[in-house]
């Protein structure tokens, strides 16, 4: 087991992995969805009967045979979504009279195994009649058609900072605006989204591939109408989740239900095509920016509108695009940010977190909003970004959106980037090759961030225990939930070395909301900042308590007794020793266990990318990709590194390949699963070099910031920047991700940016 | 994504297989390699009645050169021509070329090359490079042999000229002479993906003139294609003496990718591919490929020189 570098490592690569699909309970039925084609329109005539009739199906339900079916709860989290958006806007489990998206479920079949519902599924008849789809934010804002009667598709209007003066722009040196597409992304765990519930008795107990045990049952258990106790929620190993985990999803509603209506175990095991066509999806907005500055590249103002596309129904995503609006300053000085967002429901499924979660969408429009400045004043982009960086001495700040940033060595991540790179030798190739008309052009493009990571106020905290035991082993519980995050090796291993003992002597207990009454979960890059943190301190409480028992064991002061290594001694003549095993056994279980905050924490780094494009093709190939992130204080490098590598690589994926494209009929391109949806594959990855500085976060005692998202945040701006930088379009807007061979062909075949056009000043 | 219930045959020989595949008036599909049937059963668009297996049938897993053919039958893996000595001269290369843009090794370790003539995709590249050296498909059925021309054989996407009781024994493909240069391009977004279009080019040139041409076009109309007014263009053309880079201007291989482009081609419009770029990138795949195709030709010359 040495050569594993991670715990779980074994279990997870070799096959032994137990997940809910994996989990074999006798009597089992499985649950297909009958599922819309079309995006918008009115239901009638669902008929179940062919469907009861196929063998092995058990059952066949819409929901006008389901009156009692809840309705998908509403999640208004941290301030993401308010009573407002969703009042008048239920999102029924089963489509009731009306289709709001594609694929959206008209009515449940219940089989003895997937293959009977599947082909009870097939004799389910139904008709729609279509309304027109809009799947655009500036169509659905028209109100034409609504998607609820009487109700406006625009579900949420937000804004950060004040408006900016007209003054500021008129006597600017220099104004540029951009115009940016986020487009929206599919999270593609490699385990689709999994529920399997089992009534037990009076209680349910439910397995789920899921981010928030505690959420689910709180959930689960209102929409059932039961107290919280009832429901156990268990989480087995989960393959990957993205931010995309942490609801009760329509089908989750339906299944628990199911199981409890008819007293049988129920399991719906969603498979990739489902998944593409109604798991939730990621980014989705329409960005308009405007940003001044002075002669100097000092930077005046910046103005972001935001036009979000939430999807169908006001879920929790219908408030995560105010994480773009928060971060809209970035890394940067300026005085006067302003930030709007209106966020419209639109045919498609709803719109949720995906790995950045509105930190990438403020990142990119920054940050091509900044080299389009650079070009406009003829500066350097890097000399424009060191002029406006936020000095290391300014922190905690504040800023215009109303963030109030920990920490930072903004300045100190790029100049570790630049040297990585080597930047000026990359500058005197792009200006050989310029030269030489046989030569691809290159680009270099930068990109620097800021985000956030921990939550928001109000979900900052985790809950969690540490309990000795009498063989000397210690177990700690706690509310994170992982989804291949590394949990049981880096976990454990801070607890040990808080407590001085051996990593093996300390076992992680997640996921299994039997275990502890409360806990949070694992999203917004927060469980080492959170979670780590309240176990370093429930580990610190542990040697307290220790210290306690042995004094009174031993009739000393508490400030007698010293903890090394494991164990308790009495400090002034070591008359007395106890290791855990020893104390345990003499005094009887040893547990604490306490609810622990911690401080928003705001990782940044920076991000430069090296890219050839073939103008005739439109080929983009990375050449270097150097991402330097900071998320202060590291437990494991291994670990580390392997979240900022994946999400660089997730990150070029929304740069070069990701995207949704959708039909005149409102119905997404994803007929043949991924070879439509092109995630970037071992084949694409270019050189990619991680490294990292460390500004400790001063939010917990630990000093950890979230390492989750650095990637998908940093790394689409570099690429993006860099391929502007190789044409020098007059009009980069033309760039809009994903960058695919056509556009960047129709972007290289336009004109180009003159040289030079020099400031407004210098032609009046 | 299950597929829906079907019957299935493990035949042992190939009598046994065309008396299951005539079976009355059963929707019937055989299944060789399975990399593309079995997704489509799967999503439930090919639903069978019966799902004829030919993975026993003796004797289909070779290739057999006859005179100026190779015969390659119906169980010969993609995978095989990963080596361009699996079938003689400058036809091995180019097969060589071509074979490692299909997908990934798992599938080409069970696809077989008859069997992308049988699903007769736009975007093949087999079945782009069997319309342009002119290759026969072999068929049996209960009611005996056909040989398919495979200029006659494509009719649109996954449409063919055999019949659904009929199975594809064997691909002849004739060999290329030794004055032939080989080329093969795709063009894709991804390494996994289908190619947005590519382009797969034989040449032979006498005296500084182009003496033959083939150029096979891949998804670049709703069937694959030859770009036979490309060829025509430049069979009897004088070559000027080679450059370096990629040829511009007046080149006539730059003219054939142009007339490739806009007179062979009907490119079929996709997400991320309009009609407008596939027929920009297949200008600019032919002409690359074709001197790819001609630098092949004048490096195995030159060889050939050397060794007298």
């Amino acid at each position: 087991m040495k050569h594993w570098t991670r715990r779980e490592d074994e279990r997870l690569l070799t096959g032994s992995g137990r997940f809910v699909a994996d989990i074999a309970v006798p009597g089992c039925l499985d649950a297909a969805f009958v599922r819309s084609r079309v995006a918008h329109g009115l239901l009638r005539d669902v008929d179940c009967a062919a469907a009861r009739e196929v063998p092995g199906v058990v059952g066949a339900w819409s929901a006008a045979e389901l009156p009692d079916l809840p309705a998908v709860p509403h999640t208004l989290l941290a301030r993401l979504s308010t009573e407002e958006a969703v009042a008048g806007r239920e999102w029924p489990a089963l489509v009731k009279e009306r289709v709001r998206y594609p694929g959206e479920a008209v009515a449940v079949v219940l089989g003895e195994d997937r293959y009977r519902a599947e082909d009870g599924v097939a004799e389910v008849t139904f008709a729609i009649d279509p309304l027109p789809a809009v799947i655009t934010p500036a169509a659905a804002a028209m109100d034409e058609p609504r998607l609820f009667d009487g109700l406006s598709n625009t579900a949420l209007r937000g804004e950060a900072g004040q408006p900016v003066d007209d003054s500021v722009w008129r006597e600017a040196a220099a104004v540029v605006q951009g115009r940016y597409r986020q487009q929206l992304l599919m999270p593609s765990p490699m385990e689709c989204r999994t529920i399997l519930a089992v009534p037990e008795g009076d209680r349910l107990t439910v397995w789920s591939g899921h981010q928030m045990p505690h959420r689910l049952k709180r959930e689960l258990a209102a929409l059932l109408g039961w107290s919280a106790d009832r429901i156990r929620v268990v989480v087995p190993d989960t393959g990957g989740a993205f931010g995309s985990k942490s609801a009760a999803f329509p089908e989750f509603v339906v299944v628990a239900h199911l199981a409890v209506k008819l007293g049988r175990p129920v399991r719906w095991i969603e498979d990739r095509l489902e998944s593409m066509l109604v798991a939730t999806r990621g980014r989705g907005q329409d960005q308009t920016v405007r940003l001044a500055a002075d002669a100097e590249g000092r930077l005046l103002a910046y103005e972001l509108k935001v036009e979000a596309d939430v999807g169908a129904y006001p879920h929790l995503g219908v408030g995560l695009p105010m994480q773009t609006v928060w971060m809209a300053t970035g890394p940067y000085t300026t005085p006067r940010v302003h930030a709007t967002l209106r966020s419209v429901l639109t045919n498609t499924m709803v719109t949720y977190p995906y790995r950045g979660a509105g930190r990438p969408e403020a990142a990119i429009a920054l940050e091509r909003a900044m080299d389009l400045m650079a070009r406009r004043l003829d500066i350097d982009p890097v000399e424009l970004r060191r002029r406006n960086f936020i000095p290391p001495e300014a922190f905690p700040y504040e800023t215009p959106t109303g963030r109030r940033y920990d920490s930072g060595d903004y300045a100190g991540a790029l100049d570790l980037a630049l040297e990585t790179l080597d930047y000026a030798a990359w500058r005197a190739e792009q200006a050989r090759r310029r030269e030489d008309p046989q030569a691809l052009p290159l680009g270099i493009g930068v990109s620097c961030y800021v985000e956030r990571s921990g939550g928001e106020p109000g979900g900052l905290h985790e809950f969690g225990s540490a309990e000795a035991h009498a063989d000397g082993t210690v177990t700690v519980r706690c509310g994170a939930a992982p989804s291949g995050q590394g949990h049981e090796t880096v976990f454990p291993a801070l607890v040990a070395k808080v407590l001085g003992i051996a990593e093996e002597r300390v076992r992680l207990v997640e996921g299994d909301t039997d275990e502890q009454p409360e806990g949070l979960g694992s999203f917004a890059s927060r469980s080492a900042q959170v979670a780590g943190a309240m176990l370093q301190h429930v580990a610190a409480m542990l040697i307290e308590q220790a210290r306690t028992r042995a004094a009174q064991l031993w009739g000393l002061l508490v400030d007698e007794v010293e903890w090394a290594d494991g164990v308790v001694r009495a400090a002034r003549d070591d008359s007395a020793v106890a290791d855990l095993a020893e104390l345990v056994k003499a005094t009887g279980p040893l547990r604490v266990e306490d609810r622990f905050e911690a401080g928003m924490a705001f990782p940044f780094g920076a991000h430069v990318a090296v890219v050839e494009v073939d103008p005739e093709l439109g080929t983009v190939r990375v050449l270097r990709l150097v991402a330097v992130d900071d998320c202060g204080v590291v437990l494991n490098p291994t670990v580390v590194r392997g979240q900022a590598f994946g999400s660089a690589v997730q990150g070029l994926g929304q740069a070069l390949y990701e995207g949704m494209t959708f039909g005149e009929d409102g119905v997404p391109h994803l007929a043949n699963g991924f070879l439509d949806y092109l995630l970037p594959t071992y084949s694409e990855i270019p050189p990619i070099e991680i490294k990292d500085t460390c500004t400790p976060s001063p939010g917990t005692p630990l000093g950890a910031k979230g390492a989750g998202e650095s990637g998908c945040i940093g790394t689409p701006a570099a690429v993006v920047n860099a391929v502007t930088d190789a044409l020098r379009p007059a009009d980069p807007d033309l760039l809009q991700m994903p960058l695919t061979p056509d556009v960047v062909w129709r972007a290289a075949r336009a004109p180009k940016f003159e040289e030079a056009p020099k400031l407004e000043e210098d032609s009046r | 994504m299950k597929p829906a219930a079907f019957d299935y045959v493990l035949p042992s020989t190939i009598a046994e297989a065309v008396e299951a595949l005539g079976e009355g008036n059963r929707r019937t599909q055989v299944l060789a390699g399975g990399q593309s049937l079995l997704l489509e059963m799967h999503l439930a668009r090919i639903r069978p009645d019966l799902v004829v297996d030919i993975n026993r049938l003796a004797g289909l897993d070779r290739i057999d050169v006859n005179g100026n053919e190779a015969r390659v039958g119906a169980l010969v893996r993609h995978r095989t021509f990963e080596s361009a000595d699996a079938v003689p001269g400058p036809l091995g290369r180019l097969l060589a070329l071509a074979v490692v843009n299909i997908a990934h090794p798992p599938i080409r370790s069970r696809g077989t090359m008859a069997g992308s003539f049988a699903w007769a995709h736009p975007a093949s590249e087999w079945c782009a490079i069997g319309l342009a050296l002119d290759a026969t498909v072999e068929v049996t059925s209960r009611e005996g042999k056909r040989e398919l021309a495979v200029r006659d054989y494509f009719l649109g996407p996954y449409r063919t000229e055999r019949r659904a009781d009929e199975l594809i024994t064997a691909v002849r493909l004739p060999l290329l002479g030794d004055e032939y240069g080989v080329g093969f391009i795709e063009h894709r977004r991804t390494h996994f993906c289908f190619a947005q279009v590519a382009v797969a080019a034989a040449v032979s040139v006498r005296d500084g003139v182009v003496a033959d041409a083939r150029i096979g076009l891949v998804n670049s109309a709703d069937r694959p294609l030859r770009a036979r007014a490309a060829e025509r263009s430049l069979i009897g053309t004088e070559l000027p003496p080679p450059g370096s880079g990629h040829p511009r201007g007046d080149h006539p291989f730059v003219r054939a990718g142009q007339i490739a482009a806009h007179e062979d081609a009907a490119p079929v419009a996709e997400p991320y591919g309009d009609v407008a770029y596939k027929r920009q990138a297949l200008a600019v795949l032919v002409a690359r490929t074709l001197t790819d195709a001609d630098a092949d030709r004048r490096s195995r010359a030159a060889r050939k020189g050397e060794d007298r």
